[in-house]
């Protein structure tokens, strides 16, 4: 099954995101920060990150560069809840920098679902 | 000591004569001043010896000459001879003129003509004294132009200016002052007291003796009230003379008036304190949509595991309703704290201001008149016309709500204002040539003073708990601040507020100029509210989107099987009293339309949006209020 790794560091919604995953039988990995996703990222399982963007050690943002590098191929989907660098959101940013869909909290966990299965289903299509 | 005469013959007698005319002469000769004596037909019989060094001339040549010969003749005639006439008539007359004369060219002289009766019972001659007053003219001239310089300097000083006796009785006062006083009758002002001007009349007591110990002493703020009764925070500081025997001789007071100022200081602590409750409400609603997703997403899991439509189910709708709710509040708190990024497009004010005028009258009560100027302007500003439409009716509708009970007039006008005004009104950074002031005046309730500095806070509110969440006028803040410009109230009780928006003009060309091409995407508009959704429309057209209003169900019909005018896209919002949601359905359903559909809802209003949702020709829902962004994201995505 597609590995998920999910970067978030509020442990209830990691766990929300974890369970909705399980359910739809994707393999998850987890990591509370950007530094934790980065220094463990494991490209050979990872198909997907879900990953916040405002964090304490390395943000979000740092996360979309990051494992864009590592892995050019992987799908990124980030999650805000709200915040701004200069004139524009953490979001938009994110989305400049390579995301492939952008969700702000809260957000319906049956739409980021969908949204997952899309990406990953193009890229098998491909 | 007395000369004792001692003659005794007549030659001695004429001796003694010569003797006392010598002495005479002398002194009269000595005599800085000219004297003459002059006859009726204005000749020189006699003159001293400073007249003929004066003249240059010996005195046998200058007797016999007549005044004319010596000054000149028109000089006699215009200033000299009306004098010596009225001399002759028996007065004696006292005037000054300037004169030329070949010793010192033209210098100012004091002239005094007394009558003479040589004969008695008869003006024969007049005897002429000419005082040299040059110098003592120019040192008096400069003396008065001093003190009329002193004085504009002192009438001019913006600082208040004030003479007191040691009591405080106020001698005299500048015109600063008297404008501070509020009162253009000086002479009143002179009678009173400074004292009278103290709020705290012992703190003037004090503040005498303080001068009276060390004599300069500068006191900082002080209120003063004025003679209209208002109260004016100035900065006195005093000095203290004394006279020659050391006792206080008078006071004299520098008053400044400080009100701008204090204001300045005020609105920037105000704007400080927003900033911090800003990032602090920010972080909280950062940290509350965490919660809210983690809510959000157990409950949509939750439901999946229920059966759909029952009991539970239900309950579990519920919760996902009250997430919603909570979400719009969060928005609200990151809109104020501006960690929401405002998608701008070039947008017209007075046509924002149009349409949310025109929603405000569908529904305003009858005891409330709203009177608005809305020129035809260009006043284009960078701005999301669904944020302007939020702050502008959110202004309104907090005047009507003022008014509510007891009715009145709600005033909106508009005008473009130069950068100079802005500068001064503000006292900030001016970000543009231009400003769109727009005023929002009601005559209601108003606001007790120490309200006024906390209605753009969050959670504020003067409302009974319960009715609104305190949010609007923080949000509105927020909107504003974010597109450069600056939001002041004024406000007193019984009487009314008004509140001034400070936004700052565009200059960018328009987008859609840019964008008017072939290639421009149709969107179909079906709507119950006009205005609001010409507000949508306004953004979207900016944004570069054809648009088009559809209100029937037979046009709508029309539209849509036709395939050259069918739209790229449709927007439906819920109100539509026209088209039904079962018409909506109905309709794709027939025609097998398969245009990407926008449902946007209303959280105010109880209208049943399920069926819609689960007929699947819904691709997106947005809820209200729709920002440009949220809606242009929405159509980007669909239209892909």
């Amino acid at each position: 099954m597609p590995g998920v790794l999910i970067v978030e560091d509020d442990k209830e919604l990691r766990e929300m995101l974890k369970m909705s995953l399980i359910r739809r039988n994707f393999t998850v990995i987890e990591a509370e920060n950007g530094k934790d996703a980065i220094t463990h990222f494991k490209p050979f399982i990872t198909d997907l990150v879900v990953t916040d963007l405002i964090m304490p050690e390395e943000d979000g943002l740092k996360v979309v560069i990051k494992l864009r590098e590592l892995k050019p191929s992987i799908k990124i989907i980030a999650i805000s809840g709200g915040g701004k660098v200069g004139p524009g959101s953490y979001l938009n940013l994110a989305k400049a920098l390579g995301a492939d869909a952008i969700y702000s909290k809260p957000f319906s966990i049956n739409d980021l679902i969908a949204k997952i299965e899309q990406l990953l289903d193009n890229e098998q299509h491909n | 000591m007395k000369r004792k005469l001692e003659i005794s013959d007549g030659n001695d007698y004429l001796k003694y004569l010569t003797k006392e005319k010598d002495i005479a002469d002398q002194i009269i000769n000595h005599s800085r001043s000219m004297i003459t004596i002059i006859n009726r037909e204005y000749i020189y019989e006699k003159v001293n010896s400073t007249f003929c060094n004066a003249h240059q001339v010996v005195l046998d040549t200058i007797l016999g000459k007549s005044m004319g010969d010596v000054w000149g003749h028109d000089t006699f005639q215009n200033i000299i001879k009306r004098n010596v006439d009225i001399c002759f008539s028996g007065k004696t007359v006292q005037y000054e003129a300037t004169f030329y004369t070949p010793q010192s060219g033209k210098r100012h002289f004091e002239v005094v003509f007394r009558p003479l009766s040589i004969e008695p019972g008869k003006i024969t001659h007049l005897l002429a004294e000419t005082f040299d007053i040059d110098d003592l003219k120019t040192s008096k001239q400069a003396v008065i132009e001093k003190e009329e310089e002193l004085r504009k300097f002192e009438s001019n000083l913006p600082i208040g200016f004030l003479r007191c006796d040691p009591t405080g009785k106020i001698l005299h006062a500048n015109q600063a002052f008297l404008m501070i006083a509020d009162c253009h009758d000086d002479m009143l002002v002179n009678s009173m007291n400074l004292k009278s001007f103290y709020l705290e009349e012992e703190l003037f007591d004090l503040q005498i003796e303080q001068l009276t110990e060390s004599h300069t002493k500068n006191f900082g703020r002080v209120s003063l009230k004025n003679c209209s009764g208002k109260e004016v925070p100035c900065r006195i500081s005093g000095f203290l003379a004394l006279n020659g025997s050391g006792a206080p001789a008078y006071i004299d007071f520098a008053v400044e008036d400080c009100s701008r100022e204090l204001m300045l200081e005020n609105r920037l602590l105000q704007a400080q304190k927003l900033e911090t409750i800003g990032s602090l409400a920010g972080g909280i609603a950062h940290d509350f949509n965490n919660i809210l997703a983690t809510i959000s997403g157990y409950s949509e899991m939750l439901q999946e595991d229920l059966p759909k439509n029952s009991d539970l189910s239900d309950k579990v709708s519920k919760i996902l309703g009250a997430v919603k709710k909570a979400q719009s509040i969060t928005n609200q708190i990151l809109t104020f704290s501006r960690h929401v990024e405002q998608e701008k497009v070039l947008i017209n004010v007075s046509e924002v201001l149009k349409e949310t005028i025109g929603f405000v009258k569908s529904s305003i009560p009858s005891n409330i008149v709203l009177k608005s100027r809305i020129p035809k302007m260009s006043a284009n500003v960078l701005a999301d016309p669904t944020q302007l439409f939020r702050v502008f009716l959110n202004l309104m509708t907090n005047a009507i709500q003022a008014m509510e009970e007891e009715g009145g007039t709600l005033s909106v006008n508009i005008a473009v204002v130069e950068k100079e005004f802005v500068q001064h009104e503000l006292n900030k950074d001016i970000v543009a040539d231009e400003y769109v002031l727009l005023t929002f005046k009601d005559t209601g309730e108003g606001m007790e003073p120490s309200l006024i500095g906390r209605i753009f806070e969050p959670f504020f509110t003067t409302r009974e708990v319960g009715k609104g969440t305190g949010l609007g006028l923080s949000v509105i803040h927020g909107i504003i601040t974010e597109m450069e410009g600056e939001i002041l109230v004024s406000s007193k009780k019984q009487e009314g507020s008004v509140f001034l928006v400070y936004l700052p003009v565009s200059k960018s060309y328009s987008i859609i100029n840019e964008k008017k091409n072939s290639s421009r995407k149709k969107i179909l508009f079906i709507t119950g509210n006009k205005y609001e959704s010409r507000i949508l429309s306004l953004a979207l057209e900016s944004a570069g989107y054809e648009l088009v209003f559809i209100s029937d169900g037979r046009n709508f019909v029309k539209v849509m099987t036709n395939v050259r005018e069918r739209p790229d896209m449709v927007i439906y919002m819920i109100d539509s009293k026209q088209i039904t949601p079962e018409d909506l359905v109905g309709i794709f359903r027939s025609q097998k339309i398969l245009t990407p559909c926008i449902l946007i809802t209303d959280p105010t209003q109880e209208i049943s949006d399920e069926k819609l949702l689960n007929s699947g020709i819904i691709s997106q829902q947005l809820t209200k209020p729709v920002s440009l962004k949220e809606i242009r994201n929405a159509i980007q995505e669909l239209l892909r």
